[in-house]
């Protein structure tokens, strides 16, 4: 394995107790990411995408097995280290956008720097680049719901690049978009991409997963895949 | 600062999200405070007003009544109905039998009169008092112009009469009214002197009065089975107080006629013990104040909980998404715990207002010098930052310790 692996994940596995019967969503899953990969996961439903990018992202806790994210052990961390982790080193963004419904896209996407402690003055002015940077300088005193689809999904690709993050998770960030509109957020990831992000996708269509040129396909918590994409998109 | 408004924005958004319930755990919370401040203020202005009148009475002053003066939890009414009347011919054997070394003075009085100067007359609530020359040395109030009742004015029966602020004002608008012929009854009385003004106790204007000649007043207003004479004696000194109280309790059975084991027909009161009595009336005030508040105050802790753990669980995820990008545990119980005390301190702050108009009003009203103490708006305002704090800490920790992605999946 790799040392210098952005991400490492060792006998990964994740068991959901429901009563009588234990749900395996993850199975002993060892895997690493390096900088700047572009890294699409695949599979079915129910297959372990979203769990797996929770425990990536440090949304979630395995119930076994150990997570190095650059050379730290996530598993011995407390809440506020992986709050920190979560401010400053990781970028989400979610199927269903999960934007606040009654604050306007400044305000969304200025939100992790208020937890960073960074100046108000600074925030705004530093979400206003970050709207800007997505194609938003005419909407920025829109709340979400006076949205698009396609907008509301970029108020959350800013939020998730507002604080410099090295690693950006999408899960299906197209899922709830129009083909057309989810070509335009993938070419936003391209770009991020292209400028020395480390991208990690969630999807199970074909065409989205195309972007990546790295994919890994799991099928009920266990990877069966992991191959370099020959002809991606946008070369 | 920005955080601040962003949170009060925050509290009124719980509040308009439920309404109704908001509406009625504010309004628990408006009658907490009130109740408890209103109590408060209340006890220290009754008790401001009533000490300054000790304090002006003197403390080696005391009363003989039949019937006591205040009575706390009705008292034994028909032991009193059938005690003697205290009647001049008491009041003379009484004050022979103390000698003439002790001040003692008789007084009566009797209320509703109309007091004429020409066309001039004051409204049907005059108090008239009657009483003797010694009357001036024990009570507290003063001759302003004009002379006060002399042994002569008594013993020849004179028409003289001595007339308060508010019957001058009335009837001598414009006039020195010493010299000058008054009518009570249509009995002609000349003015030989003025009271100072003494203002209102307890919403009763002391200066709505005419003195007269005890002999007077029992002759012409009050017949001699209902002629009830207060006795006042006071002491040259707090030493020899309890020895005349003695005295007078042993003048007054011999008076009586009354049997070593009977017990007495009257009571016997000083200042202190009128001012003790008054003080169990205000700290039985004080105390249900308090006690009733504090139980809505109780209510208002449980419905505000009940309203943040609501607001929690609709905003699960928005708290989500906070615990997302970053938001640590502190900042969210933080959060909610200032979005709860904004919501008390609203309750609170409205409870004060109306606490301060109601005390204003008493005020007007009874003429007690309300003193509304920063004292009592500081401490309401802090036992709603306590009940904020005390309501809000559960609900808080239940919203810092959601799952993230629990709360991310929440509908
Ligand atoms: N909170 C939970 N409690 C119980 N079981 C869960 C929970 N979350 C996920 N699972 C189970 O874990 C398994 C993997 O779920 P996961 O959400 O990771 O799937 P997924 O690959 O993202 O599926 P989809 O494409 O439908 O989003 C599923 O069988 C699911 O039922
Ligand atoms: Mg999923």
């Amino acid at each position: 394995m790799d040392n210098n692996a952005l991400i490492k994940i060792d006998k990964i596995t994740k068991v959901y107790n429901m009563g009588m019967t234990e749900v395996y969503a993850l199975r002993e899953i060892t895997m690493d990411v390096k900088r700047n990969e572009y890294l699409a996961i695949m599979g079915p439903s129910g297959s372990g995408k979203t769990t797996l990018m929770s425990i990536l992202g440090c949304l979630d806790s395995p119930t076994s097995g150990q997570y190095f994210l650059e050379n730290e052990e996530v598993g011995s961390m407390n809440d506020n280290q992986l709050a920190e982790i979560r401010n400053k080193r990781v970028g989400f963004v979610f199927q269903t956008f999960n934007l606040m419904p009654r604050a306007n896209c400044i305000k969304n996407v200025e939100l992790p720097l208020i937890y960073a402690g960074v100046p108000q003055e600074e925030r705004i002015e530093r979400a206003i680049k970050a709207l800007e940077s997505v194609g938003l300088g005419d909407r920025m005193h829109h709340k979400p719901p006076e949205l698009s689809g396609g907008q509301r999904q970029r108020v959350a690709i800013a939020r998730a690049l507002i604080n410099n993050p090295s690693l950006i998770f999408a899960d299906e960030p197209t899922g709830n978009l129009d083909t057309k509109t989810g070509e335009e957020i993938m070419h936003l990831f391209y770009e991020l991409w292209k400028n020395g992000n480390t991208i990690i996708l969630v999807t199970h269509e074909e065409d989205i997963a195309r972007h990546a040129r790295r994919i890994i396909k799991l099928r009920d918590g266990l990877i069966i895949d992991d191959y370099i994409n020959q002809n991606p998109i946008y070369a | 600062m920005e955080r601040l408004l962003d949170t009060i924005r925050q509290a009124f958004d719980s509040i308009r999200s439920q309404k109704l319930r908001a509406f009625f755990t504010l309004l628990s919370i408006v009658i907490g405070v009130f109740a408890i401040m209103f109590a408060g203020s209340l006890v220290t202005s009754i008790d401001t007003t009533v000490q300054g009148q000790i304090d002006a009475l003197g403390e080696n002053t005391f009363f003989i009544f039949r019937i006591p003066n205040i009575m706390l939890g009705g008292g034994d009414w028909h032991k009193y109905a059938r005690r003697p009347l205290i009647n001049q011919k008491v009041y003379n054997s009484f004050r022979d039998k103390m000698g003439s070394n002790v001040l003692v003075t008789g007084m009566a009085k009797s209320a509703g009169y109309v007091v004429k100067h020409n066309i001039l007359a004051t409204d049907p609530d005059v108090t008239l008092v009657g009483t003797d020359e010694n009357y001036f040395l024990t009570s507290n109030y003063d001759v302003q112009d004009g002379r006060a009742l002399t042994k002569t004015d008594i013993e020849y029966k004179k028409d003289v009469a001595i007339i308060g602020n508010d019957v001058i004002v009335k009837i001598f608008p414009r006039e020195n009214p010493i010299g000058k012929t008054i009518k009570i009854n249509n009995r002609p009385y000349t003015v030989i002197g003025t009271l100072k003004p003494k203002g209102a106790l307890l919403g009763q204007s002391q200066d709505n009065l005419v003195i007269l000649p005890l002999s007077q007043f029992l002759t012409y207003f009050a017949s001699d089975w209902w002629s009830d004479i207060t006795i006042i004696v006071r002491a040259p000194d707090k030493i020899s107080l309890s020895y005349l109280i003695d005295e007078a309790v042993g003048s007054m059975r011999i008076i009586r006629n009354l049997e070593p084991w009977e017990e007495n027909d009257f009571e016997i009161e000083t200042n202190q013990s009128l001012a003790d009595q008054f003080g169990s009336l205000t700290g039985f005030l004080s105390y249900f104040g308090f006690f009733s508040g504090l139980i809505a105050l109780l209510a208002a802790g449980v419905g505000i909980t009940n309203i943040m753990l609501i607001t929690v669980k609709e905003r699960t995820r928005e708290i989500g998404i906070r615990k997302a990008v970053g938001a640590k545990k502190r900042w969210i119980v933080s959060h909610f715990i200032f979005e709860t005390i904004t919501l008390t301190m609203i309750g609170g702050s409205v409870g004060i207002f109306f606490g301060i108009l109601a005390g204003g009003l008493l005020g007007i009203l009874a003429g007690t010098s309300f003193v509304l103490s920063i004292k009592w708006i500081i401490i309401s305002l802090s036992i709603s930052l306590v009940l904020g704090l005390i309501s809000g800490v559960f609900p808080a920790y239940r919203a810092a310790s959601l799952d993230p992605v629990e709360a991310l999946r929440y509908e």
